[in-house]
């Protein structure tokens, strides 16, 4: 089959969004299928939308047999057989409208009447799909409240998950994810003045600019943590990633109301590492159950501190937490062959 | 670019990105699909593009119609080829346009939407002196030639003088396939020949299989119908007597004949097929046939007359390429000073 893969993207920025659709691509090659990749760029600037909108509105591929499509807007595209998986919105128009610091332009009449339009656009948009699928119960949740539509919750996997191993249990919490001040890398940091043990934290990952990566440096030096933080500003490997995987003690991951359960959970899974995460990190939570597969905390550096020292007093209970979060994987389906047999179904 | 055809010009994207990154720099390929059929869906292919928004790149190399419509500050093109059927094939009855207003209206547009790209660009290379001239005659702009450098030049290396003349690249009617196997039957009975590539349809590559059964030339053509790995390609390559490649008025010298003259061997082409002339000189460097069955049966037959001749012909073939000296860390440092 002819499958174009329809995505828009932010050049230069790496991000999960990317894993999802390329990762897709190498799993249907294998399966001997035709794939074309299609990565469109948009920005989100409120008065640019429509205009952007109307190029993917555009945009023929008539000459795929199939067309699936990921991140906002590209289900827009119109195709006879368009499949969605839907992993966003355009955020700062749906769930996070009420939030002035993250919606970022007012809300005001004209902001209003953009965002009523897009609503109605996009849900004409999904409406045309051949079948909706999301990566997560949330943003299921949002199709249905905002848009109306039923979808099926479809949870990407990690490219050959049989990388991640675990080999040991050491004293270090590992948060893998871009450094961005909604992943709340500082809120990490800020725990280990209230720990009572020495645990140690490493933060990898890059940022999209140089400004919380220089705050968390600066919050390092002021709270003389330098000792037991290790911050690596940078795209690490994926063999580094599987090493410190393999040893840490458990892995956290705290985004701020985020879609998904977030592939840092998933690997952290795969490497059989108990996951700390908070009240409001939203998909994270479909995956995490606290006490079973990690800690659900309050969103405070005392309450992330507690996890953390648990886990480092009673090592038993991070490898037992570490091995329910490998089971969890099967328990809920993350597996290629599922997703290819749905996608293709 | 058309969804699920690869060729030359993606092959060039992925090389220049990869080069662009040795150089130091970050590099993204951005493909934006087109679709130039129905003619009448053209207008807004071209204001899609348009539409776009390309943020957070500080600068642009722009390679083909309509992706070189990208608004963008600080934009260099590249210039592969324009919407030819709006140009240089409309004039020779080969466009897909519609013979009526609507399509003098498209080519009317396609004209003056280039027209404005080109004028806000920064700079305006092609990759062949045809394009050049091209852009010149019907735009009216000045452009640089900057050939497109070979790409894994190492696999390259001649081997054997084997007894078959190779016809690789992409398999479709203006690459003429057709044509060789019809000079073949009219060329010396020593004559063999292998067509090796990925077909652009099912029935390209049928076609060819038909024309090899009717003309009973089973035992003097090997077809290899399909995408082949490069290695695979650098073996058919390097070990043939002579290499032929006779595209229709085509816009570049072509990898093929890149390639070939690299490995050292003698090139066949057609007096129409455009860039590729700058590489083959008639009895210096290869042959330059008449476009029919019969002036390419003569020049294939003269592969094997002597082949002292035909090696003479690949070394100078070899020796005109390197003194375009043609490499890719000269090319990007001249693409972005």
């Amino acid at each position: 089959m002819k499958i174009a893969l329809c995505s828009s993207f932010v050049p230069f920025l790496n991000s999960g969004a990317r894993h999802i659709v390329e990762w897709l691509e190498v799993m249907l090659i294998k399966e001997g299928h035709q794939v074309e990749r299609v990565y469109l760029p948009e920005v989100d600037a409120p008065h640019l939308l429509f205009q952007q909108m109307t190029a993917f509105r555009w945009v023929d591929l008539s000459a795929a047999d199939r067309v699936i499509c990921f991140r906002p807007q590209a289900h827009l595209i119109s195709h006879p057989h368009k499949i969605l998986w839907f992993i966003h919105h355009l955020r700062s128009f749906y769930d996070l409208w009420e939030d002035d610091l993250y919606r970022g332009f007012p809300d005001d009449a004209k902001h209003r009447g953009l965002r009523d339009a897009l609503h109605a656009a996009d849900t004409s948009a999904i409406r045309e799909a051949k079948h909706v699928f999301s990566n997560s119960r949330v943003v299921s949740e949002r199709l249905r409240q905002f848009n109306g539509v039923e979808s099926e919750v479809l949870y990407p996997p990690v490219l050959d998950p049989q990388r991640f191993y675990c080999r040991e249990y050491n004293d270090e919490i590992v948060c893998i994810c871009r450094l961005e001040h909604h992943k709340r890398q500082h809120l990490l940091i800020e725990a280990l003045q209230y720990t009572n043990t020495p645990v140690r934290l490493r933060l990898c990952g890059l940022s999209s600019g140089p400004n919380y990566p220089e705050y968390l440096l600066h919050l390092i030096e002021e709270l003389h943590l330098a000792d037991r933080v290790t911050l690596e500003v940078r795209w690490i490997s994926e063999q580094e990633k599987a090493d410190y995987l393999a040893d840490c003690l458990a892995a956290a991951y705290l985004p701020k109301d985020e879609d998904s359960y977030g592939y840092p959970s998933i690997e952290a899974s795969h490497a059989s590492k108990a996951i700390i995460t908070t009240l409001d990190s939203g998909g994270v939570l479909e995956l995490v159950r606290d006490g079973v597969n990690g800690f659900v905390t309050e969103t405070t550096p005392q309450g992330l501190a507690k996890a953390m020292d648990q886990l480092y007093v009673d090592k038993n209970m991070a490898k037992r937490m570490g091995h329910n979060a490998l089971n969890c994987l099967d328990e809920m389906n993350i597996s290629w062959s599922h997703v290819l047999t749905r996608l293709l179904a | 670019m058309a969804p699920f055809v690869w060729g030359g010009a993606e092959e060039l994207a992925v090389n220049l990105q990869k080069n662009l990154i040795i150089a130091g720099h970050e590099s993204e390929i951005l493909r934006i699909p087109f679709q130039w059929e129905p003619a009448e869906r053209i207008p807004t292919q071209m204001m899609m593009v348009r539409a776009f928004e390309l943020w957070n790149v500080d600068h642009v190399i722009a390679l083909k119609f309509p992706a070189f419509y990208i608004r963008h500050p600080n934009k260099t093109l590249w210039l592969l080829h324009q919407y030819r059927q709006a140009y240089d094939l409309y004039d020779a009855g080969q466009t897909n346009l519609p013979p009526n207003q609507i399509g003098e209206d498209i080519r009317t547009l396609i004209r003056n939407a280039d027209n404005e790209t080109f004028a806000e660009s920064r700079r305006i290379f092609t990759n062949s002196e045809v394009t050049r001239q091209r852009l010149a005659k019907y735009n009216g702009f000045d452009a640089t030639v900057l050939l497109p450098p070979i790409n894994d030049a190492e696999l390259f290396v001649g081997k054997s003088t084997g007894n078959y003349i190779f016809a690789g690249g992409r398999i479709n009617g203006m690459k003429r396939q057709k044509m060789l196997l019809e000079a073949l039957s009219h060329a010396d009975s020593r004559v063999k020949l292998v067509i090796a590539g990925p077909p652009d349809s099912a029935a390209d590559g049928e076609e060819l299989k038909a024309t090899v059964a009717r003309l009973g030339l089973e035992d003097r053509v090997k077809l290899d119908i399909r995408f082949l790995p490069r290695d695979a390609y650098a073996d058919y390559l390097t070990n043939a007597a002579a290499v032929a490649y006779l595209p229709f008025d085509e816009d570049s010298l072509g990898y093929v004949a890149m390639e070939a003259a690299t490995a050292g061997k003698a090139l066949i082409t057609t007096s129409d097929s455009g860039g590729i002339l700058g590489l083959v000189r008639h009895r210096e460097t290869g042959w330059v046939a008449e476009p029919t069955p019969g002036g390419l049966a003569e020049a294939m037959s003269a592969v094997y007359a002597d082949v002292a001749v035909t090696r003479a012909y690949g070394s100078s073939a070899r020796a005109l390429w390197h003194s375009f000296n043609i490499d890719w860390s000269n090319t990007v440092e001249t693409l972005l000073p």
